[in-house]
C-alpha cells in the first residue's frame, strides 16, 4: 500500500533520516518508536509532502508521489494528524470536518464565484460529517467550536478530520500524547476499529503500553536509521532497541 | 442637506472597499496594503473609458473589475509566494508602482494633474446629477456587494478561506490547495474594490493619483480592523465611523489647515486605542493577529 524507498533528509549538517525503508499493508496497525530527534516526524513529513527528500521514492498504491504537494497527496488518500494538535479553534466542530468537502468547482480562479451563485450542495457531506462525529464521540459537539473542546477532545476530532477524507493510510503523530487514560482507550480502541475497515494505521508514539497493545508491528528509529522492525514483542527486547532507548 | 448626503455617498463608497478588504485581510489573514492600488484602477478604467470611448457606466464598471481583476492575478503569484509581513512588504511594493504609472504615464492617465470631467452615468436617459440619485446607486451597488460576499464568505469557500487563516498547514492535510484559494480570493478582493473606484470616480467627476496612496490603503486597512475583522457588518461601521467622526472637526470652528492634519492623529489615536484595548474591532470575532478566543463555559467545566 505505502512503499518507502531508501528515503533520507539531511537538515544543516544534521543527517536528520538516513536510507529508511519499509512497507506498510492493508489493515495493519504499524507503530514508529524511538527517542526525540530520531527523525520520525520528519519521515512522517517527507511521506505527506511537506518536506522535499533528499534522496529516496515514497509510492502509494504503485503511484510515485514525491514531490507532489501536501494537498494532493492528502486528497490521494492518505490522512495525516500532527504531533503540535492542529484544529481549527475559530470553526465548529462540523465545520472542521466540512473542510475536506472535494471542491470540484474550484475549477480556475472563478471557481468560488459560480459556486455562490449557484446554491452550495452539502446535504449529503453534512450527514457524513455527522456519522463521522458519530464515530468518534463527538456527535453532541458538532455545533461547538473546536476551540471550545477539551484538549483529548480536540485530539479525536483532528482524527476525525483526516478519516473525512477516506484515507486509506493514517499517520497519526503521537495520537495518545497528553490525554488521559480514558481517553487513551478510548483513541485505541478507534485505531482497532479503523483497521477493521482496511485502513494502515501508521503512528508515532510515545507512550510504550499503547504500543505494545494495538500494534502489529513495530518500528524503532534511532539518529535517523532504523534499528528495529518487526512483530512488538520481539522489537522489545532487542539488544539495539535497549542500548537506544537507556543511552 | 447635499452636505449629509455627500457623507453617505463617501460611507457608501468606502463601505464596499473596507468589506473587499476584509475578505483579504478579515477572513483570509491577508494583509493587503494595495488595496488602494486597485481601488484607483476601477476609479481609471472607468473614467478613461468615460471620457476616452464614451461607453455608458453599465460597460464601464464590468471593465473596471475585469481590469483590476487582472492585474491582481498578476500580483496574486509573486506576492501570494510570501508569507506574513514579507506579504505586506510585497503588496507595499506593488503599491508604490501602480501609484507610479498612474502618476508617470502623463500620455495615458494626465499625470499629476488627473482626470477631470467625468461625466455622470445615465440610467434610462436621466443623468445621477444629484446628491439623493446618487446615494441611491451607491447603495444599490452597496448591498449588492453585501449581499455577494456575504454569500461567499459563510460558503464552504469562505470555510476554507478561515481555516487559511487559522492554520494553513491544516488546511493543506485536509487537501486544500492553499495557494489557489489565495489567489482567487485576492482577486475577488481587488475585483470588489474596484466598483468602490468606480462609483468614485464618476461621483467626485475629477480623479488624480494621491487619491489612491499607500496611505489610502492604510486608512482602508484601518476601517477594517476597528469594524472588525472577519465583519462584513463591521466593515460598514467602520466605514461610518471613520468617516463621520472627523466631520465633526469642522464644527467646533477649527480652520481648515489644522482640521487636516488633526483627522490624521485621530486616525491614528483610535488605532491605537483599539489595538490596546479591543484589538477584535467593534463586530469583529477574533482579535487581529492572533488566533485568540474565548474559551466557552464548556472547557472550564472540563478542565
Amino acid at each position: 500500500m505505502l512503499k518507502v524507498d531508501s528515503l533520507s533528509k539531511r537538515f544543516d549538517g544534521v543527517q536528520a533520516v538516513r536510507d529508511v525503508s519499509f512497507n506498510i499493508q492493508q489493515g495493519t496497525v504499524t507503530s514508529l518508536i524511538g527517542p526525540n530527534g530520531a527523525g520520525k516526524t520528519t519521515l512522517f513529513n517527507m511521506i505527506c509532502g511537506y518536506i522535499k527528500p533528499d534522496r529516496g521514492t515514497v509510492h502509494f498504491k504503485g503511484k510515485d508521489i514525491n514531490g507532489s504537494p501536501p494537498y494532493a497527496i492528502a486528497a490521494m488518500g492518505i490522512g495525516r494528524t500532527f504531533q503540535n494538535l492542529r484544529v481549527i479553534k475559530m470553526l465548529t466542530s462540523l465545520d472542521n470536518i466540512l473542510l475536506s468537502v472535494p471542491d470540484h468547482q474550484m475549477n480556475g480562479i472563478l471557481g468560488p464565484i459560480i459556486k455562490v451563485l449557484r446554491k452550495d450542495s452539502e446535504s449529503g457531506c453534512r450527514e457524513k460529517a455527522l456519522e463521522l462525529l458519530d464515530f468518534v464521540g463527538l456527535r453532541e459537539k458538532a455545533d461547538d467550536l473546536a476551540g471550545s473542546l477539551s484538549y483529548g477532545q480536540q485530539k479525536l476530532l483532528s482524527l476525525a478530520c483526516c478519516l473525512a477524507l477516506e484515507p486509506s493510510v493514517l499517520l497519526l503523530d503521537e495520537p495518545v500524547a497528553g490525554v488521559n487514560q480514558e481517553m487513551i482507550i478510548n483513541i485505541l480502541a478507534l485505531i482497532r476499529k479503523l483497521r477493521k475497515t482496511g485502513i494502515a494505521v501508521f503512528f508515532i508514539e510515545h507512550n510504550l503500553g499503547a504500543v505494545m497493545e494495538v500494534s502489529d508491528r513495530l518500528i524503532v528509529m534511532d539518529e535517523g536509521s532504523i534499528i528495529a522492525d518487526g512483530i512488538p514483542s520481539v522489537v522489545r527486547e532487542d539488544p539495539a532497541v535497549v542500548e537506544a532507548y537507556i543511552r | 442637506m447635499d452636505y449629509i448626503l455627500h457623507i453617505l455617498i463617501m460611507v457608501g463608497i468606502y463601505s464596499i472597499v473596507a468589506m473587499s478588504l476584509n475578505l483579504l485581510a478579515g477572513y483570509t489573514g491577508l494583509i493587503s496594503v494595495a488595496h488602494a492600488a486597485f481601488y484607483g484602477i476601477g476609479a481609471y478604467t472607468t473614467a478613461l473609458l468615460a471620457l476616452k470611448v464614451g461607453l455608458p457606466f453599465w460597460i464601464n464598471i464590468p471593465a473596471g473589475i475585469l481590469v483590476s481583476g487582472f492585474v491582481a492575478f498578476l500580483i496574486a503569484w509573486p506576492s501570494l509566494k510570501t508569507y506574513d509581513d514579507y506579504f505586506v512588504i510585497t503588496t507595499f511594493a506593488f503599491q508604490i508602482i501602480i501609484f507610479s504609472i498612474m502618476n508617470n504615464w502623463v500620455s495615458f492617465t494626465g499625470g499629476p494633474l488627473g482626470l477631470p470631467g467625468i461625466p455622470q452615468p445615465e440610467i434610462f436617459g436621466i443623468t445621477l446629477s444629484s446628491h439623493l440619485f446618487f446615494l441611491s446607486f451607491v447603495v444599490a451597488f452597496g448591498i449588492l456587494t453585501y449581499m455577494f460576499l456575504t454569500r461567499l464568505v459563510n460558503s464552504s469557500f469562505g470555510r476554507v478561506l478561515k481555516a487559511i487563516r487559522e492554520d494553513e498547514i491544516f488546511t493543506m492535510s485536509m487537501g486544500k490547495d492553499v495557494m489557489k484559494y489565495k489567489v482567487s480570493v485576492f482577486v475577488i478582493g481587488a475585483a470588489v474594490a474596484s466598483i468602490g473606484g468606480s462609483l468614485y470616480a464618476y461621483y467626485i467627476s475629477f480623479i488624480d493619483p494621491t487619491s489612491f496612496t499607500i496611505m489610502e490603503s492604510i486608512f482602508m486597512l484601518s476601517i477594517v480592523i476597528i469594524g472588525g475583522a472577519g465583519s462584513l457588518r463591521g466593515s460598514i461601521v467602520g466605514a461610518a465611523l471613520l468617516i463621520f467622526i472627523p466631520e465633526i472637526l469642522r464644527f467646533v470652528g477649527m480652520p481648515n489647515s489644522i482640521a487636516a492634519n488633526m483627522r490624521q492623529i485621530f486616525y491614528g489615536g483610535l488605532l491605537v486605542f483599539f489595538m490596546m484595548f479591543r484589538p477584535q474591532g467593534l463586530l469583529g470575532e477574533f482579535a487581529f493577529g492572533k488566533s485568540g478566543h474565548k474559551e466557552s463555559k464548556e472547557v472550564r467545566k472540563n478542565a
